[in-house]
């Protein structure tokens, strides 16, 4: 059976542009004051880490609400969708592999997918897509991320990537970049 | 039965059996299907790198198939973590982790200090825990003749970890270098479970060792502390009422 792996936010939907343009609004569930829900929302935004060695934190806290505000609002790509779709059609095992934390996002990640109308087989989460890839003897992989863009050579796998500003200032040689996922669909039709 | 799963079984009685989290090195299609066998769900999949482990969430899992991964869980071939009842529960946990991005499987001065002081406080409501170490810090477990509202489980939680960590404060040190979680949490449902006793930590392959205030026991002593705290120190749900309204009248 033909197995591929798709990455979620800014591969299938518009993760990164719903983080940058949604007004979030401060409330009480933060914890936070409404300046430091402004500060915090900032850095989340231009990518800042807090700099802090420990894990669990005000700043942690603050993010994994605001990402999963994003994962609920998120815009599915329509011709992800329709690619998908045609992935089941042609009997594809489809793996969702994603960088989310599902223990507490695999609820609206579902209905998410369910709700446009996106097919899949399992869900996955991994930090290393690519070792994921590797260990499970999946060849195709679809994710936007830098480093399986850059390290697919070292893997042997097959890298796609829905093509993206951030992208512009790599030297990509190795993984294909796609315009709309009708000219993906052809590549590994082929 | 084995002996182990039975008595496994027996203390973990309350917590529901139909859905749990598996962690284990295995991985690809062919064990996947293995594993959904008969109806089981997968909900997701995780995997950390290095060292390949995975982690599955499974739910659907009928009646029959736990024997089969408490035997599997008790023989070290993976590790099986559950979750909480949605409402009430006659088993409630302190999970407490170093707090740090790196070198955390090191105990710092703050959660000896903070396990010792947590331990006093819940002697002194009546309650006694089973203290195991954890890969990152120890979780202390309280086991109940009977059910109980999660909403008061909580409360009592909350309350004495918050005395435990003002009593870390006035001792100079900072409590933020411990992460604490609650079992259950009437704030999520259903999110995240706990690794049960009698294996190693998937990571650092160390084996949930019993703490007494001597110190952790050897792998046979701790089964032996296990069945003796499961015989001996199961709580009767009048005496945790007690506690409850001791502490809430306390705050």
């Amino acid at each position: 059976m033909k197995t591929i792996a798709i990455d979620l936010d800014d591969t299938l939907n518009d993760f990164s542009e719903t983080l940058l343009k949604t007004p979030f609004t401060h409330d009480a569930g933060y914890g936070i004051s409404a300046e430091t829900f402004a500060q915090y929302l900032r850095m989340l935004r231009s990518g800042t880490a807090d700099g802090n060695d420990l894990l669990s934190t005000e700043y942690s806290y603050f993010c994994y609400k605001i990402h999963n505000e994003c994962y609920r609002l998120t815009t599915a790509r329509a011709d992800g969708v329709e690619f998908m779709q045609w992935l089941r059609a042609n009997d594809w095992r489809i793996v969702i592999c994603t960088h989310r934390d599902l223990r507490r996002s695999n609820e609206c990640t579902r209905k998410w997918l369910e709700d446009n109308g996106i097919p899949f087989d399992y869900l996955f989460r991994a930090l290393n897509k690519l070792e994921f890839c590797k260990a499970w003897g999946i060849k195709t992989l679809v994710d936007d991320h830098l480093f399986s863009l850059t390290q697919e050579g070292s893997y042997d796998i097959e890298v796609f990537h829905p093509i993206m500003a951030k992208h512009e200032d790599l030297e990509l040689r190795r993984g294909k970049g796609f315009r709309n996922f009708e000219e993906l669909k052809q590549w590994i039709q082929k | 039965m084995d002996s182990k799963v039975a008595l496994l079984t027996e203390f973990y009685r309350g917590l529901p059996k139909d859905r749990a989290k598996v962690e284990t090195y295995e991985q690809g299609f062919e064990f996947l299907e293995r594993m959904l066998a008969g109806g089981v769900t997968l909900e997701y999949g995780e995997m950390s790198h290095p060292g390949l482990l995975h982690k599955y969430k499974l739910s659907k899992i009928p009646e029959g198939r736990m024997n089969g991964l408490l035997l599997s869980h008790v023989r070290k071939e993976s590790n099986l973590c559950l979750y909480f009842g949605d409402k009430v529960n006659s088993l409630f946990c302190f999970n407490l982790d170093n707090n740090h991005k790196t070198d955390n499987t090191e105990v710092i001065p703050e959660m000896e200090l903070a396990v010792s002081l947590l331990r006093e406080i819940l002697i002194g409501l009546g309650c006694e825990p089973l203290i195991l170490a954890s890969g990152r810090g120890y979780h202390l477990w309280f086991r109940l003749a009977g059910e109980v509202e999660n909403d008061q489980l909580y409360n009592v939680m909350l309350r004495s970890m918050a005395k435990t960590m003002l009593g870390l404060h006035r001792k100079g040190f900072d409590h933020q270098q411990i992460k604490v979680n609650f079992y259950p949490d009437p704030r999520s449902r259903d999110i995240v479970s706990l690794r049960l006793f009698g294996t190693d930590h998937a990571k650092n392959r160390v084996f949930s060792r019993v703490l007494t205030p001597e110190g952790l026991l050897d792998e046979e002593d701790s089964w032996k502390a296990f069945e003796c705290h499961l015989k001996t120190k199961t709580m009767s749900v009048e005496r945790f009422r007690a506690a409850y309204e001791s502490i809430m009248a306390a705050f």
